[in-house]
């Protein structure tokens, strides 16, 4: 499926063992953690290059995470 | 005959999902059968599809696979139909599904799993709800066999069933020598894990800056214990050293490197995930790559999971009892279910994060292998006893004692353990001022108080029980979330949750819980 919206960074799964930085795809339909298919779901700098960046993405959605296989840089 | 342990499968999801080669899988499963009566087990298939079968047990067939209250429903008659002493699930969540449990810990800006897939429900008595506070008096022994979820190639099943069928129980020996992988941040709480149950962490590795290329040789140990990150959907577990998040762990790197035998307890978040391998580049779990490489036993958590970066906490503490259980000669379904006993057993009433923890672990595995052998007494090598008992060592007298104390265990914490249930009472302003001072005092910024109140069965108030009612009234936790100043982005620590238990409007315990 291809989902558009913008990237930020945001803190993720505060207080549990998976805390971290992640990176987030804010859409109209909602909310996703973005990660790139096979991509670190820690840090990955390919991703957090795209921080600030409006993007149309192509992948899967899993409950509410973004996986990517691709994406276009819209602005 | 009395039946000792059942396989419980859907046979239409098995036909549908696999076709003709459903009937390797028959086959393989005969074996099972065959090699558990050797060893003084009578095994027996059952389908919760057939109408015939669950008939016979006073049960409801289940039309839909994926409908979860008529699965637990059809499990509960079987099992109150035979009382068996083992229950194998056989599938993955594709053929019989978990129970999704309300998650108790539940933060859109914190823990966000809405649910937690388990199946510890199958391992309890209370019917069908998604309320996890119901699941914390476990009294049946219950493990899972998965295939992979949307893969029909039968082989994957087969060799796992083949590994119960040709498995062997080894010596303690075979057991002292561990191999344990640490996230670096949290070395501290992984070595004293490792302490408790060997007496030593010197032989943990952490990540940074090991890993993943692990040799044969260091995947050798049977006993494999890992504290990393771990991320859904993904065939990885990741290390931590500040920002950096380095692979640790992964599945394409312990191929065929397993010995035969390991059992594994994997404190990592969504550890024990199953998930569809197409999500992941055809790349199944480290789980699901475990137990085809022959691993017996792997005990892990199906979501976001919890602990503290020093000292040991809830994963920490139900993966080593797991562990403590198995190098103890305990089935590896027994060790799943005194694992949740003795974590439970511990508190007065499980929190949020510790309700959590209770439920989201459960087993992958056949529950009637025993990976290692007890420590046999004195009288035990006499030749009276070793006529009395025939040398088998899973002899039904013993297993039935074994089973009552664990009845008697479960059916207590139920009926005795408060769990907590959110609330919309308002902190006493007293109350919120202290732990705001104990905040500060901390360094903690940018907090939120939530308060939950507890609910203690009814039904266990008897004897001495009766006095303590009229203390539990008026008990109130309130969880303070916040950050800790000075503490970089993403670094364990900086995340802190205070718990404080009111009675009666005093604050009678404090707890301080750091994020990993």
């Amino acid at each position: 499926m291809r989902l558009y919206g913008r990237v930020i960074k945001k803190m993720l799964y505060a207080g549990t063992k998976s805390e971290h930085e992640g990176i987030v795809l804010m859409t109209p339909e909602g909310e996703f953690k973005l990660r790139r298919r096979g991509g670190n779901p820690f840090r990955d700098d390919v991703l957090e290059a795209l921080e600030g960046r409006e993007i149309d993405g192509e992948g899967i959605v899993r409950d509410d995470k973004f996986i990517m296989d691709c994406w276009d840089i819209i602005k | 005959m009395g039946i000792d342990k059942i396989i419980i499968t859907n046979r239409v999801a098995l036909n549908k999902k696999y076709g003709p080669s459903v009937s390797r899988i028959d086959r393989a499963v005969e074996r099972l059968i065959v090699a558990d009566k050797r060893r003084g087990i009578e095994t027996m298939v059952a389908a919760i599809d057939s109408k015939e079968a669950m008939t016979a047990v006073n049960g409801k067939a289940v039309f839909d696979k994926n409908d979860q209250k008529a699965v637990k429903a059809a499990i509960d008659a079987i099992y109150n139909a035979y009382h068996p002493d083992y229950l194998l699930i056989l599938g993955a969540p594709d053929i019989i599904p978990h129970q999704d449990l309300k998650n108790p810990a539940y933060d859109p800006n914190g823990d966000e799993d809405r649910v937690v897939p388990t199946d510890i429900p199958y391992a309890c008595d209370a019917g069908y709800s998604k309320e996890p506070g119901k699941f914390i008096g476990p009294t049946r022994v219950v493990g899972r066999l998965p295939d992979l979820i949307n893969v029909s190639d039968a082989s994957y099943l087969v060799s796992l069933l083949d590994t119960a069928v040709r498995h062997k129980t080894r010596t303690r020996d075979d057991y002292q020598r561990y191999f344990s992988v640490s996230a670096e941040v949290w070395k501290g709480s992984t070595s004293l894990s490792l302490a408790k149950l060997f007496g030593s962490g010197a032989a943990m590795v952490t990540s940074p800056p090991k890993g993943p290329s692990w040799t044969q040789s260091q995947l050798a140990p049977r006993v494999h214990f890992i504290n990393c990150h771990g991320a859904q959907s993904d065939p990885n577990f990741y290390g931590q050293r500040g920002n950096d998040y380095p692979v640790a762990h992964s599945a394409k790197n312990i191929v065929r490197k397993i010995m035969n035998g390991t059992v594994v307890a994997v404190e990592c978040c969504y550890g024990a995930e199953l998930y569809d391998p197409g999500d992941s580049d055809m790349q199944p779990g480290i789980c699901s790559t475990y137990l085809r490489d022959g691993a017996y036993g792997y005990f892990g958590s199906s979501t976001i999971a919890y602990g503290p970066s020093e000292g040991n906490g809830q994963a920490d503490l139900i993966c080593q009892y797991f562990l403590d259980e198995v190098i103890n000669g305990a089935s590896l379904g027994e060790a799943a279910l005194r694992a949740r006993h003795r974590f439970a057993s511990a508190y007065a009433h499980l929190d949020p994060t510790d309700l959590k923890t209770m439920v989201q672990f459960f087993l992958l595995g056949d529950p009637s292998v025993h990976p290692v052998n007890a420590v046999a007494h004195g009288l035990a090598k006499t030749k009276t006893y070793k006529q009395i008992f025939k040398a088998h060592q899973n002899i039904r007298g013993t297993r039935m004692l074994r089973r009552e104390k664990n009845i008697r265990t479960g059916v207590n914490l139920s009926r005795t353990l408060g769990t907590v249930k959110k609330s919309a009472e308002e902190v006493p302003g007293k109350i919120a001022g202290l732990i705001e001072a104990m905040a500060k005092e901390t360094g903690i910024s940018n907090f939120n108080i939530k308060t939950f109140s507890i609910e203690f069965p009814k039904d266990g108030i008897k004897g001495n029980m009766r006095r303590l009612d009229g203390l539990r009234k008026g008990r109130l936790i309130c969880m303070l979330t916040g950050i800790k100043k000075n503490v970089p982005k993403a670094a364990p620590g900086r995340i802190v949750a205070l718990t404080a238990t009111l009675q009666d409007g005093e604050i009678i315990h404090m707890r301080r819980i750091h994020s990993r």
